[in-house]
């Protein structure tokens, strides 16, 4: 079903160049083919990227697997406790003379070119450094020097390891909001993918890993000049148009749309907030990459549900009572919305 | 000092003879009580005006002696006689007629006055009760045993029809709240029949292909579909959620063509944007088959 205008050649090249990109990384991490898919789509809607993930299941291989494959400018900072947003910004150093030197750090190293910025273990910096972060997400510009700096090409991928609660710091729903998406990632569950993690040489020298992936597959200055055609090339029909409108209502009022969840007795005052406008236009934005990879010009329910909780979910804010079980509730909700909302 | 006492008697007894007049035990017959009979006794005391029965000095209901108990005690005053009715009750169990001493008792009268006041002994002396047996001590030798006891006596017989509508009354009422708890519980035979999704979705498609053509028409006619199989897996079902609705749904499988198509159709009609394109893969007399089909598998399953 190629709907896809013919003369529209570059789009579809570009699908040609997500495909191989897609393929490139799959190689390298086994039995995460829906984790690889959001991630592309995230790329191809310049968003930024949370993945949360148990200790090991290769978060961090995933991430610098895409940075490689993508190509361009590519700095990786891990998160500590004692870091400051100075440490991200400035080198302090003692120079050979014995005179102390201040040069560009991580953010600034690259200049404006900088593709892709990795935080590791983003949890464990402190709020001083989300601060920063969620300027450099929300603007892609940075006050050094004293001149501005922008990153037009920048895109944030960060990491995050959910098991350990000790001395980290839970980033502030702003800084939240500017993620195009939270990736609750976990291990393949597929026994042959499983023995090939566990036996296979390959899998075992990360760094071997990553270099045999092909680099340079998408080139991160055009990114966002196809990002912005495949918005303006994928068409969104008014049927659609009612029914995101009407999931969005159903996540923010689910008693008003008849949704019960077991064990919850007041659904009325469960969702407190959240579900910003900016989610659901970050929403459709990931949608239609996705219904462009889809080879279609034209969003379907499914391309809705395929981005909606990696999207949605870390954008909904729970009563407080129930926010320790929200890895439970917000996936159930989730799943609710699009067993009662009908579509079309 | 017995001496003393004695002297002291004498010189009280001449007064208190002279205050009293006279003292009578009456019984309505003397003879012909049996054991556990009770036995009405009336004492009257006459005496000098002014004097009255001491209170603490009437005997008490209790034991007598150890065949006779003493019951009630109850005093009345007419004029200048002082009567006491006494109820006795004898447990002499006795094995010939024979008569037995009730033993009297004393009685105090006192006269109040304002330098002191004067009292006055009564005895009430004894008198006999005649007793019988019940039977005979020896009774006529039986073969059985169980002849000495008397024969049982006749049960009066019992109206068994207000018992017997009552029961049925109840029963009824039983069953009718069985009932009523039935439906409300939906147990059988008011299990809830498995709603016929199809069957709605197909009448509406049969009735929307006699009216004319129109896009509305069409649309309403793939939505009537639609909300039979939303209704038939229990959730809104996408395109994509086909292979798995099948997997659940068995007797449906034949249709996996006719529904690939429609939900095809449907998919362009709804979020293609173009209702024309979609009714020439998929006329609506199609869906209407296909939801006919459905119908007769629902049925059949």
């Amino acid at each position: 079903m190629n709907d896809i205008r013919r003369g529209d050649a570059m789009l579809t090249d570009w699908r040609a160049a997500a495909q191989a990109f897609e393929a490139a990384v799959a190689g390298a991490v086994l039995g995460q083919e829906r984790i690889i898919r959001l991630v592309t789509i995230a790329v191809f809607a310049r968003g930024h990227v949370l993945l949360e993930g148990d200790v090991g299941v290769g978060k961090t291989t995933l991430l610098r697997a895409v940075a490689r494959a993508m190509g361009g400018a590519y700095e990786r900072v891990e998160g500590t406790v004692d870091m400051m947003p100075t440490d991200l910004v400035y080198h302090t150093y003692l120079a050979e003379d014995g005179r102390p030197r201040v040069e560009p750090g991580p953010v600034l190293r690259s200049s404006e070119d900088l593709a892709i910025f990795f935080f590791n273990e983003i949890n464990r910096a402190r709020p001083q450094v989300h601060a920063l972060l969620l300027r450099l997400m929300a603007e892609r510009s940075l006050q050094a020097f004293n001149r501005e700096y922008r990153f037009p090409l920048l895109q944030v991928f960060a990491d995050r390891n959910r098991v350990e609660r000790e001395e980290t710091f839970e980033l502030p729903a702003a800084a939240r909001d500017r993620f195009l998406m939270e990736i609750g990632m976990e291990a393949p569950r597929d026994p042959a993918t499983r023995r090939a993690l566990a036996f296979d040489p390959r899998f075992h020298d990360t760094d071997g890993l990553i270099a045999g992936i092909p680099t340079g597959l998408l080139d991160p200055a055009r990114l966002g000049g196809i990002a912005s055609a495949i918005q303006h090339g994928v068409r969104a029909s008014e049927a659609i148009q009612a029914y995101v409108v009407a999931l969005w209502e159903a996540l923010v009022r689910p008693h008003e749309a008849g949704i019960r969840l077991p064990g919850i007795d007041d659904m009325a005052g469960l969702v407190q907030g959240g579900a910003s406008p900016r989610g659901v236009a970050a929403l459709v934005r990931a949608a239609r990459v996705r219904a462009w990879l889809e080879e279609r010009d034209w969003l379907v329910p499914e391309d809705i549900r395929a981005v909606f909780e990696p999207v949605m979910a870390h954008r909904v804010f729970l009563e407080p009572i129930h926010e320790l079980h929200r890895s439970e509730i917000v996936p159930a909700l989730c799943r609710a919305v699009f067993e009662t909302v009908p579509a079309p | 000092m017995r001496l003393a006492l004695a002297l002291l008697l004498t010189v009280l007894a001449g007064p208190a003879v002279a205050q009293l007049r006279g003292v009578e035990v009456r019984v309505p017959r003397t003879f012909g009580y049996f054991l556990g009979d009770l036995v009405e006794a009336t004492v009257a005391v006459e005496a000098e005006p002014g004097f009255a029965l001491q209170a603490s000095s009437l005997p008490q209901a209790g034991p007598v002696t150890y065949w006779l108990d003493l019951r009630r005690v109850e005093t009345r005053q007419e004029g200048t006689r002082h009567i006491l009715h006494l109820t006795y009750q004898t447990f002499y169990a006795a094995i010939d007629a024979r008569s037995l001493e009730v033993p009297g008792f004393p009685l105090v009268l006192t006269r109040g006055a304002d330098h002191g006041s004067t009292t006055a002994p009564v005895e009430v002396p004894g008198w006999s009760l005649g007793l019988s047996p019940l039977r005979e001590v020896q009774p006529a030798r039986r073969a059985d045993p169980a002849d000495y006891l008397r024969p049982d006596g006749l049960g009066p017989r019992l109206d068994p029809i207000p018992a017997r509508n009552a029961a049925l009354g109840l029963g009824v009422a039983g069953l009718l709240a069985l009932v009523l708890l039935a439906r409300d519980r939906a147990w059988w035979p008011f299990r809830p029949r498995p709603a016929r999704a199809f069957a709605d979705a197909a009448r509406r498609l049969a009735a929307l292909a006699r009216g004319p053509e129109s896009e509305a028409g069409y649309r309403e006619g793939l939505l009537a579909l639609h909300r039979g199989l939303d209704a038939k897996a229990g959730h809104r079902l996408l395109a994509d959620d086909l292979d798995d609705f099948l997997a659940r749904h068995p007797a449906f499988r034949a249709q996996r063509e006719g529904l690939a198509r429609f939900f095809a159709a449907s998919r362009i009609a709804f979020f293609g944007g173009s209702v024309a394109e979609a009714r020439d893969r998929l006329p609506l007399a199609e869906a209407g088959a296909t939801a006919r089909a459905l119908a007769a598998a629902e049925r059949a399953a």
